[in-house]
C-alpha cells in the first residue's frame, strides 16, 4: 500500500470536483458501492411490506425468503464497508498527493517568494485546508451520492406504492430543503466567525507560552487572562447562537417528519380501510419517509462541507499554480573570493532597507559591517547569499554577477552564519555537518574552530547526540558555535558572519576568531558585528547607517575621517582599556 | 526541590474501561451546571418517552381502528397523536437549547481554567516543555473537547435515551420478541469489546504521525533559509516525504479500522429485523401477537438500531474528547512549586542583609545539572552589580532565582530582609525588573508593549503618554521606529532583535523598579545606541539596584561590584581587571 505520488494535479480542474476525475478509478469504485449499496438499502423496508402482506394474504413465507433477506443484508454491509475504505483511501491519497506537491513547490522556491507567500499560509495550506478537502472527499462527495439515490429512490417506491399518498407526503422535501438552505447560509458566516474567535484565543495561549517569562516577570497572568476571556466569552456567545438555530432546526426537522407520518395514518389508514392499500404498503410507507429525510438534512451539511473544501482547494491552487522559479545561473566555477556589492537598494514596504551600497572587498582578506540596529546590516548579508533579491543593483563574485552563478555550486563555497540560532532535531554531527558536501576532516577542523571540542567531550554521546527542536538543552553561546561550525564545515571560500559573538565570551571569540585565520587562511570574510575591537585589524571597515553606507576605509581612516565611526569608538572606549 | 513539569514524563492515559469512569472525570466541571442538567434530563426522558409513544400510538391504531375499519376512530387517534407529536416537538427544544448551553459553559469553564493554570504554574513548566508542543497540545485538546461538547454531546445524550427507552418498549411489548430482537445488540456490544483495542492502537498511531508530520512541516518553513544557505532542498524533502508516507499509511489503517463500525451496526440493526419478522409473524400466527404492534415493533427495532449506530459513529469523537480531556486535565493536576509562605513564620523573621541576599543558595535542574552550590552574596541598594562568566556558566539562572522564576533547591533568597518567598507575586514583581535575553513582545503596537500591564497609565492621551516617555528619555527611541508609538507588532512584523531588545528596555525601565536585572538586554544593539541606553540606566533613582549579564565589557565597566559566575560558583572578582583576567584565562565550562 505504498502510495506513488501521482503526477502533478492538472492545472485545468479549478474546481474540486475536478479530483475526482484525477482520481476517476477510486472515484468510479467509490461511487459504485454507494450507489449500489444505497438502493440495495431501499429494498429492506419491501422485505418487511412483502412479508406482512404475504402473511395478511395467508401465504406461506418460506425460508428462501428469509435467507434472501438475511443475503441482502449482508450484501449492504459489505458495500458500505468498502464504500467506507474506498473513501478513506482516495481522500488520504489525494491529500498524500497535494502535500507532496506543495512541498515540491516550496522546496523550489527562492527565499524571498517563501517569505511573501509568508511560512504561516504555507502552514495553513499543508495543515488545515488539506484537511478541509480530505474532508470533502472521504465524506462529502458519497455524501451527495447517498442521498441523491436514497431521496429519488424512496421517492420513486412511495410514488409506486400509492402516488396519490406520495404526492402529499413528498411536498414535506421542498419545505426542508428551504428551511435548510436559509438556515446554512446564516450559519456560514457564524461558523467563519466562531473559527476566527478560536485562532484568536489560540494566539494569546500562544504568546502566553512563549513570553511566559515576561508574564512572570510582569506579573501580568491577569492582563492575559483578561484578554484570553474576552475571545473565549465571545466565542461561546457565538456558539450560543449557532445553537440558537439548531435547537429550533432540529426539532422542526423531526416534527415535519412526525406531521408527514400522521397525513400517513390519517389519510393512508382511511385507503386501508376502503381496500386501497394494503397494510404491508402501508408500513412501508411509513419506514420510506423516514428514510426521506435522514438525506435532506445531510445535504445540507455536506452543502457546507463543499463550500469549506472548494475555498480551501482554491488556496492550495493558487500556491500549486505559482511560476516554476527557475534557477537562472548555470555558471558553476570555483571562486577565489573577490566580492563586488555595487549600487544595491532593497525596500520592504515602505521603508528604504539598504541605499544605492556599493563596496569592494578582495579575496582573503577581511571587511566588517559596523551600524547601528536596523541599519540593514543582516538584510545586505541576506543580498549577499542571494536570499533576498535587491530592488536594483548587483552583487558580483570575481567579477561575475551572483546571478549567474548556478546557487547549488555557489553555496558550497560561500557560508553565512546567521544570527538566529537554529537546529534540527537530530544529531550534532549531522547539525554540523548539515551540507551534503561536508567531509568528515571538515567537520573536525570546524570543531575545533568553533571551540566546541570540550562541549562535545562532555556529552556522553558525544557527536551523535542528538539536539532537540529548539536547542533548548543549550546555551546560546553554544548553540551560537554550533551555527559557526555549521558554516565552516562547507570549508568555504566566502565566510558572511552576522554578529555571531553576540552571545559568546569575550576569551570565546577570540580564540575562535585567531583559530579562523590560523585554520582558514585563504578565506573571505565579511562579518558584521557590534564590537569594534575584534574587527580593528581587518582590512577594511564600512559603517551602515539606515541602510546607507557612509563611510568606509580601516580602522585607522575612519576614527580620524568619519564622525559617525568615532563616535562608535567612544562609546566602546572604556571596554578597551581592559581588554588590551 | 524542583519539580518535574515534564509532559513527556507523563504516561499518554488512553481512556482505558468504561465510558463511566471517564464521565466521572467531568463531573467536577459539571457540578455547577446541576440545574440546567437536570431540567436538560427531564425534557430528555420527556422527549424519549413523547417519541417513543408515537409508534405505538400508530400500531395501536392499526389494530383498532384500522384493521376493524372504524375511520372515525383513525382520525381521533391522529389527534391524540398530533398532542404527542407537539409535546415531542417542545421537549427536544428545551433539551437541545439548555443542553447545549449547559455544554458551551462547560467548555468556556474548562479553557478559562486551563489557561488560569499556564499563568499560574511557574517557569519551570515552560523551560521543561518545549513550547511548540505545548501550544499544540492545549489548542488541539481544547478543540476536540469542544468538538465533542458543541456538536456530540447533546446527541449522544439524547440517543442513550432513545435506546433505553426502545429497548424497555420492545420488551415491554413483548418480551420474548423483544429479547429476540436485541440478540444482535449483544453481538454488536461483544464486537465493540473485541475491536476497540485494536482501533483504538491504529488510531493514537495515525495520530501521532500526523502530529509528526505537522512537526516537520513547521521546522522545515521555519527554518527554509538555513536549508536553502546549505543547499539541503533534499533534505526539506526526504524528511517531509518521509513523514508523509508514514502518515499516509497510519491514516489508511486507522481508517479502515473505523469504517468497520457503521456497516456491521447496520447489518446487525437488518438481521434484527428479520428476526422481528420471522420470529413476530410466528407469534401472530400463534395467535400471541398482533399486526399493528409487529409494525410498532419494525419501527422501535429501528429506534433502536439507528442511534447506536449513530453512538458508534459518536463513539471515536468521544474517546478523542476524553483522551483530550485526560491530556488536559494532566496540566490542571500540576501545582505551582513557587508557593506563597507566611511573612511573619519564624524563618522569614531572619533578616537578610541588603536589597537582596542570596544565602547558601544552590540549584539543579531537575535533570539533575547542578548549577549553583551554596552561593552567598549581598546586593546593597543604589549600586551597579554585573555577572560575567563563560556561557553556560549560570549567569542567567542566578538572575532567574534572584527574581523568582524558579525557587533554589535549598538556601534562601532574602529581599528587603525578608525571604523572597513571602512576597506576593505582584508584590515581588513591583520591585524587581528582569529584562530577558530573548526579548517577547506581543501582538499590538509598541505602546501597548511599553505599557504592558501599567495600568497608572491607563487612558492617558497621547500628549501625556508623549511626556512620559520624554521624562525617561524614550522619546528619541520611540522616534526609530516607523510609526512610533502606533507602530503595530504582529507575528509577521520586521523588527530586528535589537530593535525587539529595545522596546524591551523601555518597558521593564518605565516599570521603575528598585532592582532591575538586564540579561544580556543589549546584546544585539549596537553600541551607540547601547550608550544612550546606557545613560538612561544612569538616570534612574539613585536607589535602584541594576543587576547586568553582559558579554561585552563596556556594559558593565560601570559596575561598583563585578561576580564571577561558574562552574556552580558565584566569585566575587573585585576589580575589572581581575573579572577580564578571569574570564580570559580561566577555564570554560560549557
Amino acid at each position: 500500500m505504498s502510495p506513488k505520488p501521482s503526477p502533478k494535479t492538472p492545472k485545468s480542474s479549478s474546481s474540486m470536483f475536478g479530483m475526482l476525475r484525477q482520481y476517476w478509478k477510486f472515484s468510479a469504485l467509490l461511487a459504485g458501492a454507494t450507489i449500489i449499496g444505497n438502493s440495495l438499502g431501499l429494498f429492506v423496508p419491501k422485505f418487511i411490506s412483502w412479508g406482512i402482506d404475504m402473511y395478511s394474504r395467508g401465504e406461506p413465507i418460506t425460508e428462501t425468503f428469509y435467507i434472501e433477506f438475511l443475503a441482502l443484508s449482508f450484501g449492504i454491509f459489505l458495500l458500505t464497508y468498502f464504500q467506507g475504505v474506498f473513501q478513506t483511501y482516495l481522500s488520504e491519497k489525494a491529500a498524500f498527493d497535494i502535500r507532496e506537491n506543495i512541498a515540491d513547490k516550496i522546496s523550489g522556491m527562492t527565499y524571498a517568494r517563501l517569505e511573501s507567500e509568508t511560512p504561516a499560509k504555507l502552514l495553513t495550506n499543508l495543515t488545515s485546508d488539506i484537511d478541509a478537502v480530505k474532508v470533502f472527499l472521504s465524506m462529502g462527495f458519497a455524501t451527495i451520492i447517498s442521498s441523491v439515490v436514497v431521496i429519488v429512490g424512496a421517492a420513486t417506491l412511495l410514488v409506486r406504492i400509492d402516488w396519490r399518498l406520495a404526492l402529499m407526503v413528498l411536498t414535506i422535501l421542498p419545505v426542508i430543503g428551504l428551511m435548510f438552505f436559509f438556515v446554512f447560509k446564516k450559519l456560514g458566516p457564524l461558523f467563519k466567525r466562531s473559527q476566527e474567535l478560536v485562532d484568536g484565543f489560540n494566539l494569546v495561549i500562544s504568546e502566553s507560552v512563549i513570553g511566559s517569562a515576561i508574564v512572570r516577570v510582569f506579573d501580568s497572568g491577569e492582563l492575559e487572562h483578561a484578554k484570553f476571556s474576552a475571545k473565549n466569552t465571545a466565542a461561546k456567545d457565538t456558539g450560543m447562537s449557532i445553537l440558537k438555530m439548531f435547537s429550533l432546526v432540529i426539532p422542526t426537522i423531526g416534527a415535519v417528519a412526525n406531521v408527514a407520518s400522521l397525513v400517513i395514518l390519517a389519510v393512508g389508514g382511511g385507503y386501508v380501510i376502503s381496500g386501497s392499500m394494503t397494510i404491508g404498503d402501508f408500513t412501508a410507507f411509513n419506514s420510506y419517509v423516514f428514510i426521506l429525510i435522514f438525506p435532506i438534512i445531510m445535504l445540507g451539511f455536506v452543502s457546507n462541507i463543499i463550500s469549506r473544501a472548494q475555498t480551501s482547494y482554491n488556496r492550495i491552487k493558487e500556491v500549486l499554480n505559482l511560476p516554476d522559479e527557475k534557477e537562472a545561473g548555470t555558471y558553476e566555477h570555483e571562486i577565489r573570493g573577490d566580492v563586488d556589492v555595487k549600487n544595491v537598494s532593497l525596500i520592504y514596504g515602505e521603508r528604504k532597507v539598504l541605499d544605492e551600497v556599493s563596496f569592494s572587498i578582495r579575496a582573503k582578506t577581511r571587511m566588517a559591517i559596523i551600524g547601528p540596529t536596523a541599519a540593514g546590516k543582516t538584510q545586505l548579508l541576506q543580498v549577499l547569499m542571494g536570499l533576498t533579491d535587491p530592488k536594483s543593483g548587483e552583487v558580483f563574485y570575481d567579477g561575475k554577477p551572483l546571478k549567474e552563478y548556478a546557487k547549488q555550486a555557489l553555496y558550497s563555497q560561500i557560508a553565512l552564519v546567521f544570527q538566529d540560532s537554529v537546529l534540527f532535531n537530530m544529531s550534532l554531527r549531522e547539525n554540523i555537518g548539515f551540507s551534503a558536501t561536508v567531509k568528515d576532516e571538515y567537520i573536525s577542523k570546524a570543531i575545533e574552530t568553533a571551540e566546541l571540542g570540550d562541549f562535545i567531550h562532555t556529552l556522553p554521546k558525544g557527536l551523535d547526540t542528538i539536539v532537540s527542536e529548539r536547542g533548548t538543552s543549550l546555551s546560546g553561546g553554544q548553540k551560537q558555535r554550533i551555527m559557526l561550525a555549521r558554516a565552516l564545515a562547507l570549508n568555504p571560500k566566502v565566510l558572511l558572519l552576522d554578529d555571531f559573538t553576540a552571545r559568546v565570551d569575550t576569551a570565546t571569540e577570540r580564540t575562535i576568531l585567531s583559530n579562523i585565520e590560523k585554520n582558514y587562511p585563504d578565506i573571505t570574510i565579511i562579518s558584521v558585528t557590534q564590537k569594534i575591537r575584534s574587527v580593528e585589524h581587518f582590512d577594511k571597515i564600512i559603517l551602515l547607517m539606515e541602510g546607507e553606507l557612509i563611510a568606509e576605509g580601516t580602522h585607522a581612516e575612519l576614527s580620524k575621517t568619519s564622525p559617525e565611526y568615532a563616535q562608535i569608538m567612544e562609546s566602546q572606549k572604556s571596554t578597551q582599556a581592559y581588554e588590551n | 526541590m524542583t519539580t518535574t513539569y515534564s509532559l513527556q514524563d507523563q504516561k499518554d492515559t488512553e481512556p482505558k474501561g468504561s465510558a463511566l469512569s471517564a464521565f466521572r472525570k467531568m463531573l467536577p466541571l459539571l457540578k455547577k451546571e446541576k440545574k440546567g442538567i437536570i431540567i436538560a434530563g427531564i425534557a430528555i426522558l420527556a422527549n424519549s418517552v413523547f417519541n417513543l409513544l408515537g409508534p405505538l400510538g400508530i400500531g395501536y391504531t392499526i389494530d383498532h381502528y384500522v384493521i376493524p375499519h372504524d375511520y372515525p376512530g383513525v382520525l381521533m387517534a391522529a389527534g391524540v397523536l398530533l398532542a404527542i407529536f407537539a409535546a415531542a416537538y417542545v421537549s427536544n427544544y428545551v433539551q437541545m437549547r439548555v443542553m447545549g448551553g449547559v455544554a458551551q459553559r462547560v467548555l468556556w469553564d474548562l479553557r478559562n481554567s486551563l489557561f488560569v493554570k499556564l499563568q499560574e504554574l511557574p517557569l519551570a513548566f515552560f523551560n521543561q516543555n518545549k513550547a511548540g508542543d505545548l501550544i499544540s497540545r492545549i489548542n488541539r485538546d481544547t478543540e476536540r473537547v469542544n468538538e465533542f461538547f458543541s456538536q456530540g454531546l447533546m446527541r449522544f445524550v439524547g440517543n442513550i435515551f432513545l435506546i433505553i427507552g426502545a429497548g424497555i418498549f420492545i420488551l415491554f411489548i413483548n418480551w420474548k420478541l423483544g429479547a429476540a430482537a436485541l440478540a444482535p445488540g449483544l453481538i454488536l456490544f461483544l464486537f465493540a469489546r473485541l475491536v476497540s483495542g485494536w482501533i483504538g492502537r491504529v488510531n493514537k498511531k495515525s495520530l501521532t504521525a500526523s502530529g509528526l508530520l505537522s512537526g516537520e512541516i513547521q521546522e522545515s518553513i521555519a527554518n527554509f533559509k538555513i536549508i536553502l544557505a546549505f543547499n539541503r532542498r533534499d533534505y526539506f524533502k526526504k524528511r517531509f516525504g518521509t513523514a508523509n508516507e508514514t502518515n499516509f499509511k497510519a491514516a489508511f489503517r486507522a481508517g479502515v479500522a473505523n469504517e468497520l463500525f457503521t456497516p456491521v451496526f447496520e447489518w446487525m440493526g437488518n438481521v434484527a429485523l428479520v428476526i422481528v419478522l420471522s420470529f413476530g409473524l410466528y407469534l401472530i400466527a400463534s395467535g400471541d401477537f398482533a399486526i399493528g404492534l409487529l409494525v410498532s415493533f419494525v419501527i422501535y427495532v429501528t429506534r433502536f438500531y439507528d442511534p447506536l449506530r449513530e453512538m458508534a459513529r459518536l463513539w471515536a469523537t468521544l474517546q478523542t474528547a476524553l483522551a483530550a480531556w485526560d491530556r488536559i486535565g494532566i496540566i490542571l493536576a500540576f501545582k505551582s512549586d513557587l508557593v506563597l509562605i507566611p511573612a511573619d513564620s519564624a524563618e522569614t523573621k531572619r533578616d537578610g542583609k541588603g536589597l537582596i541576599e542570596f544565602r547558601d543558595v544552590s540549584f539543579s535542574y531537575p535533570e539533575g545539572k547542578e548549577v549553583l552550590r551554596s552561593a552567598n552574596f549581598v546586593f546593597e541598594k543604589g549600586k551597579t552589580y554585573a555577572f560575567v562568566g563563560p556561557t553556560g556558566g549560570g549567569k542567567t539562572t542566578s538572575a532567574s532565582l534572584l527574581a523568582r522564576l524558579y525557587d533554589p533547591t535549598s538556601g534562601t533568597v532574602y529581599l528587603e530582609g525578608r525571604d523572597i518567598r513571602s512576597y506576593t507575586h505582584a508584590e515581588r514583581t513591583k520591585k524587581i525588573g528582569f529584562i530577558l535575553q530573548e526579548p517577547f513582545l506581543f501582538s499590538g503596537t509598541v505602546k501597548d508593549n511599553l505599557f504592558y500591564g501599567l495600568d497608572e497609565y491607563k487612558g492617558h492621551s497621547d500628549a501625556d503618554i508623549a511626556a512620559v516617555l520624554e521624562k525617561f528619555g524614550f522619546t528619541s527611541l520611540v522616534g526609530r521606529f516607523e510609526r512610533g508609538m502606533n507602530t503595530p507588532i504582529t507575528s509577521s512584523s520586521t523588527l530586528s532583535l535589537g530593535e525587539k531588545q529595545i522596546i524591551a528596555f523601555m518597558r521593564a525601565v518605565l516599570r521603575e523598579p528598585d532592582l532591575l536585572i538586564l540579561d544580556e538586554a543589549t546584546a544585539n544593539i549596537d553600541t551607540v545606541t547601547e550608550k544612550v541606553l546606557e545613560d538612561i540606566i544612569q538616570k534612574l533613582p539613585k536607589d535602584t539596584t541594576r543587576v547586568i549579564i553582559a558579554h561585552r565589557l563596556n556594559t558593565i565597566a560601570a559596575a561598583d561590584d563585578i561576580f564571577f559566575v561558574n562552574n556552580t560558583e558565584v566569585k566575587e572578582a573585585g576589580s575589572m581587571e581581575h573579572a577580564v583576567e578571569m574570564l580570559l584565562h580561566g577555564k570554560r565550562q560549557s
